[in-house]
């Protein structure tokens, strides 16, 4: 019954449009002030340990690493480098594109950023070497997605955070699926292109693709930092992050000189701006957690769901369902913080691996950034190129229709994503 | 003139704890390895440091990052919501949701700008100020202090106050600037600089 009262508050304010966060905010407020005993001083201290945890401060980290090599040079480079790999299969260009996205997405941690960096630079290209508008656009808008499963990524630290799982096994787990989608979106475009003999590019040279690899490379070595660095066990997860940002800044100012010293106020700011506000909504949704432990909904759920004989199969599906629908109206790490407390109780009582739970979790995200009527990458995109977004339904359908696809693969097959941390961790 | 000291302020404050809190973490860990290395005279020098604190003031700086930074997000308008349904409405109508999403967003931020206050005043602050001005202490105990930097907890903890009520003070602000201008603040998820050159340079490339 409580359960229904805050939800229905939740779902309320909501609507109107306010900030997520004020909307969480204000459905706890409203909810131990009208409906507990619990005293609403818990409430200030809570704002203020909410977030007094060194797990959490790799987001603003990671955010600044992002923002420094957010740079249409870097974009530039992956582009180049690429290119160079795969620009001589069918639809080479449009193969370039979505290894491109995944590169730089990884590096910039930002879908959108993904979207209209590489966008603006291979769309004109491809509409020029003769691919139909349509085309890339498919391409730009879902592989721009591919960046938050790829590490490092900020919506596993939100999942780590949240459900407490290991952020290692996790930035692990995302590798082969990471690479695993980005493949199956390669082999889509390959085919279409094929099927409509899209133009081929002339085939790079070693020594061109040598030249691509050593001009993109200090940006990519920026994963390896972070991996290795926390694998070999130097630094945690939140040093590595701090690490990765300070990397990003040397790379971004002295090797590649994109940006200039004067520049990097601005850079800080701006990651500020961003950490901030999604500080600002873990804040709210810690507290929002702690009113359903308080009032034990997610047990009384879990307990529910087992009763109904509910299997994992059966409840992946709900979960996933749910997700898709969920992703029309929020951001990732809105989603992952409000859902993932819920679920996650559900989903160790059934037996589903922790890790596992988040790498589905974080793959339907992605879906949702991109699936009509309301993704956030659809948006964007629609804005760089000029078409509705009825349009870009059509566009992105063989993509969407791909990435489906593999999450049904991901939910199902936990060893898909298991693997590698189980190989590498224990 | 007022206003534009507050906006630097802000913007300057909120710049200089994300750089600080990326410096102490990174010399932290720089120092834990170099110090591990027999240089004659810097490990000395190195191991006479200490570097305990810089995980707990790394949380502090970051929380007071977030708390100022989460005002300055309302005057660059970052905080979004679930816009899909009002987005339907006439304009009008839409317009009325907005201001009362703005002032939810004061609502709450004032709430909890009351409640750190009292918070702060219970941590220690009384004590504090009844010492200060000589006043009656009967009953009062010293705050509680952090862990590694033995800092009183109030201080930190003012960032509550402090920080809600700028941004309750924004909130009000971006809403009357609505109310009059039918204008709101947006944030661009897909801003990213140095397109135009390398666009350029793309089309270069294509050329040659």
């Amino acid at each position: 019954m409580n359960g229904l009262i805050i939800f229905g508050l939740l779902v309320v304010l909501m609507l109107t449009g306010m900030p997520i966060s004020i909307a969480l905010g204000l459905t706890v407020m409203t909810f131990i002030f009208g409906f507990t005993q619990v005293p609403l001083e818990s409430v200030a201290l809570k704002l203020f340990t909410g977030i007094e945890k060194f797990e959490i401060m790799a987001i603003p980290f990671f955010i600044l690493a992002g923002n420094f090599l957010t740079h249409g040079g870097v974009a530039k480079r992956m582009i180049n480098f690429a290119s160079s790999l795969v620009g001589h299969w069918y639809g080479g260009l449009g193969l370039a594109s979505v290894l491109a996205c995944a590169l730089f997405a990884a590096l910039s941690g930002s879908s959108p950023a993904c979207v209209v960096a590489i966008g603006s630079i291979m769309l004109p290209a491809m509409v020029k070497a003769g691919f139909p508008p349509r085309f890339g656009a498919g391409i730009i808008t879902t592989s721009g997605a591919l960046g938050i499963l790829i590490p490092p990524s900020i919506a596993m630290v939100m999942y780590s955070v949240s459900t407490n799982t290991s952020l290692s096994g996790l930035f692990l787990a995302g590798v082969v699926p990471g690479i695993g989608l980005a493949f199956m979106l390669g082999v889509t475009t390959w085919w279409r292109a094929r099927k409509n003999d899209y133009p081929r590019m002339v085939k790079a040279s070693w020594g061109q693709r040598w030249r691509a690899l050593r001009d993109s490379f200090w940006g990519l070595l920026l994963i390896a930092v972070v991996m290795g660095g926390i694998y070999s066990g130097l630094f945690t997860p939140t040093e590595a992050a701090a690490m990765a940002a300070v990397y990003a800044f040397i790379v971004a100012v002295f090797v590649y000189k994109d940006i200039g010293l004067k520049d990097v106020p601005r850079v800080l700011l701006s990651s500020a701006n961003m950490s901030a506000m999604l500080l600002y909504i873990i804040t709210n949704a810690v507290l929002f957690s702690f009113v359903l432990a308080n009032e034990q909904i997610p047990q009384h759920l879990a307990d529910w769901l087992v009763n109904m004989g509910l299997g994992p199969i059966a409840f992946l599906l709900v979960v996933n369902i749910l997700l898709l629908v969920a992703g029309n109206f929020m951001e990732p790490s809105s989603i992952i913080l409000i859902m993932a407390p819920i679920l996650f109780p559900v989903a160790m009582k059934l037996g589903i691996d922790p890790v596992h739970f988040g790498i589905l979790i974080i793959v339907n995200m992605e879906v949702g950034m991109c699936h009509p009527p309301v993704g956030l990458n659809l948006y964007v995109a629609s804005g760089i190129t000029k078409m509705g977004i009825s349009e870009l339904t059509i566009a992105v359908w063989p993509w969407l229709a791909t990435m489906l696809v593999f999450l049904v693969i991901v939910t199902y097959w936990p060893g898909l994503s298991l693997w590698l941390p189980h190989l590498l961790l224990k | 003139m007022f206003m534009r000291f507050l906006n630097h302020l802000e913007e300057w404050i909120i710049t200089f704890l994300m750089g600080a809190a990326t410096l102490i973490i990174f010399f932290a860990v720089m120092h834990r390895y170099l110090s591990g290395i027999a240089i004659p005279g810097l490990q000395d020098w190195l191991l006479s440091l200490n570097f305990s604190w810089a995980q707990e003031a790394t949380i502090y700086l970051f929380v007071w990052m977030a708390k100022f930074g989460a005002a300055y997000g309302v005057r660059t308008g970052i905080h979004v919501g679930v816009d899909v349904f009002i987005n339907w409405l006439q304009p009008k109508n839409r317009a009325r949701f907005v201001v009362i999403g703005l002032l939810a967003g004061a609502l709450f931020t004032g709430m909890v700008a009351i409640l750190g206050v009292n918070f702060v005043w219970d941590n220690g602050a009384h004590h504090v100020f009844y010492k200060l001005f000589g006043l009656n202490m009967e009953g009062l105990t010293e705050g509680p202090v952090t862990p590694d930097l033995e800092w009183p907890t109030w201080i930190i903890y003012c960032a509550i106050p402090l920080g809600s009520s700028l941004m309750c003070f924004r909130f009000l602000q971006v809403a009357w600037n609505f109310v009059r201008t039918g204008e709101l603040p947006k944030h661009d998820h897909g801003h990213v600089d140095g397109l135009e050159s390398a666009e350029a340079d793309a089309l270069q490339g294509a050329k040659a």
